[in-house]
């Protein structure tokens, strides 16, 4: 499972020599600290950074908020058509991605968004794979915690945020951490959305690196190790909640 | 009384001459597919055109690979706002003709006389020369010139150097040099094996499928005979040359810097030959992208900067600059007499293999549904490549898929 990172790493400090010598060449003869220079002036990768950033964790926090209480709803409320509700929205999944980037770039086009920061973060700001995970998790809350709060005269919104929230935080952490990743690797729907560079993001400064004919391996790969830095950095702070998440709601 | 009327005179010519050159300012959008390797070039082409018309801004828009460029496109042709310009391939340019911008009545007729004559064919939609070319490359034969002394010339000969320079090096019953490579999904490979064969994939008007026919058969098949001497990957084959996993290949000349790069870094030597020529001819596919000016609610004035451009990016300097330092080939004849030029072909003889080829290639055909064809034609040498059918079932499947689309 390390090799390919290992790899990535190694290769970001190669000559573009060593690169595709066979047999592989897995420590680089001279460490080229200077790819990484050149790879970070190939695009204005700080923009990007930053952009990557902001899309990242407002997306983040947007759908944590929305799908935490959705979730909510369809776990704990009793209101009319829930369970259809809930059965259209599994069904959204089953949508190809491909299939609505026209119609959704019309729309955002339409909106006024386009080549703006609502194209990246508004369409993103609800998961229905958040809700469902979170659902899950909630309806494993015992109803009967609802029923003493309430006799102690707590609101439903205060239940959700002060007793359901701090219980679910591994689930939550969860949805956090795979709206963050989504959003950082976010490649597609940021090209399609965006024309000028100052709105672009990491993932789309990496393709520079790429042509039709060939690939700038050593720069590439330079320039991947500093895109994941920042994901690792969060992994390590919240992969214990994240693995008591994954293993609490059963989803692998 | 006549000094005031002489004076009036010259200042009405004057106003009259601010109202005739004045230009309005104008800004087109260009989408192109150009990453970090060729863009400088292209931003320092454009920089001498704003220069040159300072009244224009030219606002560069990378938008990812081809593909990516033409899944933008579309939708934003579905959205009714596309670019001023785009580069596009042939194919998908034909479904799109209705809302360009023709740029060929917008040129001299010695302009448009220059362009290499195979590069006219097709750029033209019923008489009318829509997009110009552009980042234009060539098939040609790469092959390792410190294992082969002279290159096949023939389909015969490529194949028996194949199988000759297949070879188990250190002797543990495994392949450790292929005699070539094939990329499975290589649909332009595939109409190199036809053209040469004499085969085509359609009649002359368009109704009916001929590749099944027996060039197009022996075509595949003889494809399929190279599959046991083939490092078979879909990456670049410059990595497997930098590998030394392969002896010759056939690719474009527009991967030139990379297979050579790869080769050079790694002790190799590669040179560069026609394609080895099959029982007709040695053909090979002209590959890369046009000029396209979108007519779907740019103003007048954006329209005409944007053919402008077009004009001024074929101009036999620009193309040859474009060509020395991205790696593609003049696509005006005028621009092979260019001294540049010339002086580039004294110090790097292969780009004269590689002109040869250019004057000499066949290009798509321009039926509204060729991208779906292209795309069916590659799948089913995809299928041949790696054993999942037989080169006879292939095409029998082929021409059925493609009847439909001809139908369609």
């Amino acid at each position: 499972m390390l090799l390919p990172f290992f790899w990535m790493v190694t290769t970001s400090f190669k000559s573009s020599s060593e690169v595709m010598q066979m047999p592989p060449q897995w420590i680089p003869s001279t460490w080229l600290w200077s790819n990484y220079a050149k790879a970070w002036s190939v695009a204005p990768f700080a923009r990007y950074f930053f952009n990557s950033f902001f899309m990242a964790i407002t997306t983040t926090i947007g759908e944590v908020i929305t799908t935490i209480m959705a979730a909510y709803a369809f776990a704990k409320m009793k209101f009319f058509g829930k369970n259809a509700l809930f059965a259209v929205l599994l069904a959204t999944l089953m949508i190809p991605g491909q299939m609505l980037l026209i119609p959704n770039y019309v729309t955002i086009n339409r909106l006024g968004w386009f080549d703006r920061y609502e194209a990246l973060i508004i369409p993103w700001l609800a998961s229905v794979f958040g809700i469902f995970l979170l659902r899950q998790f909630f309806r494993s809350i015992p109803d009967e915690l609802l029923d003493a709060a309430r006799i102690d005269g707590c609101s439903r919104l205060r239940f959700l945020w002060r007793i359901v929230v701090p219980l679910s935080k591994p689930a939550i952490m969860t949805v956090a951490l795979l709206k963050f990743l989504g959003s950082w690797n976010s490649f597609q729907w940021v090209l399609l959305m965006t024309n000028r560079e100052a709105m672009r993001t990491v993932p789309v400064g990496l393709m520079s690196f790429r042509s039709e004919v060939g690939t700038a391996y050593e720069l590439l790969m330079a320039a991947a190790v500093l895109a994941i830095i920042p994901v690792l950095i969060l992994f390590f702070f919240t992969q214990k909640q994240f693995i008591q998440g994954v293993a609490r709601t059963g989803i692998k | 009384m006549l000094r005031k009327g002489i004076l009036l005179g010259l200042i009405g010519l004057m106003l009259i001459g601010f109202g005739v050159f004045a230009q309005e300012p104008v800004t087109i959008e260009f989408w192109h597919s150009m990453s970090s390797g060729h863009q400088p070039y292209l931003v320092e082409l454009v920089d001498k055109f704003m220069e040159e018309y300072p009244y224009i801004t030219v606002n560069l828009t990378y938008q990812g690979g081809y593909g990516d460029t033409e899944d933008k496109v579309e939708a934003s042709v579905v959205a009714g706002n596309p670019p001023t310009m785009v580069q596009l391939y042939e194919n998908v340019i034909t479904p799109l003709v209705e809302v360009l911008y023709p740029i060929g009545p917008q040129m001299t007729a010695e302009e448009k006389a220059d362009i290499l004559d195979g590069l006219v064919e097709n750029n033209t939609f019923d008489g009318v020369l829509v997009s110009v070319p552009w980042n234009k490359s060539i098939m040609v034969l790469f092959y390792r010139s410190d294992l082969i002394d002279t290159p096949p010339t023939t389909w015969e000969e490529f194949a028996t150097m194949a199988a000759d320079l297949t070879v188990d090096i250190d002797g543990d019953g495994l392949i450790d040099r292929y005699g070539t490579g094939l990329r499975p999904y290589n649909p332009e490979l595939f109409l190199n094996y036809l053209i040469q064969n004499g085969g085509t994939i359609l009649n002359e008007d368009w109704s009916a499928v001929t590749i099944g026919d027996q060039a197009g058969v022996e075509a595949m098949q003889y494809a399929e005979s190279l599959v046991p001497y083939s490092y078979i990957s879909s990456g670049y084959l410059s990595d497997a040359v930098g590998s030394d996993l392969v002896a010759m290949f056939v690719d474009t000349s527009a991967g030139y810097y990379y297979n050579n790069k790869a080769a050079v870094d790694n002790g190799f030597e590669l040179s560069v030959a026609r394609v080895p020529a099959g029982p007709v001819n040695n053909k090979s596919a002209i590959q890369g992208t046009n000029l396209v000016v979108f007519d779907m609610g740019q103003t007048q004035a954006q329209k005409d900067a944007a053919v402008l451009l077009a004009r001024f990016l074929i101009r036999p300097e620009n193309t040859v600059a474009w060509s020395l330092r991205g790696g593609y080939l003049p696509v005006v004849k005028s621009a092979y007499e260019e001294q540049a030029w010339l002086d580039y072909l004294v110090e790097n003889p292969e780009y004269i293999v590689m002109s040869e080829a250019m004057v000499d290639g066949f290009a798509q055909i321009l039926h509204p549904n060729y991208g779906l064809m292209r795309g069916t034609i590659g799948g089913a040498f995809e299928e041949v490549i790696l054993g999942a059918s037989t080169a006879v079932d292939a095409m029998a499947n082929l021409v059925l898929d493609l009847t439909d689309l001809l139908d369609d």
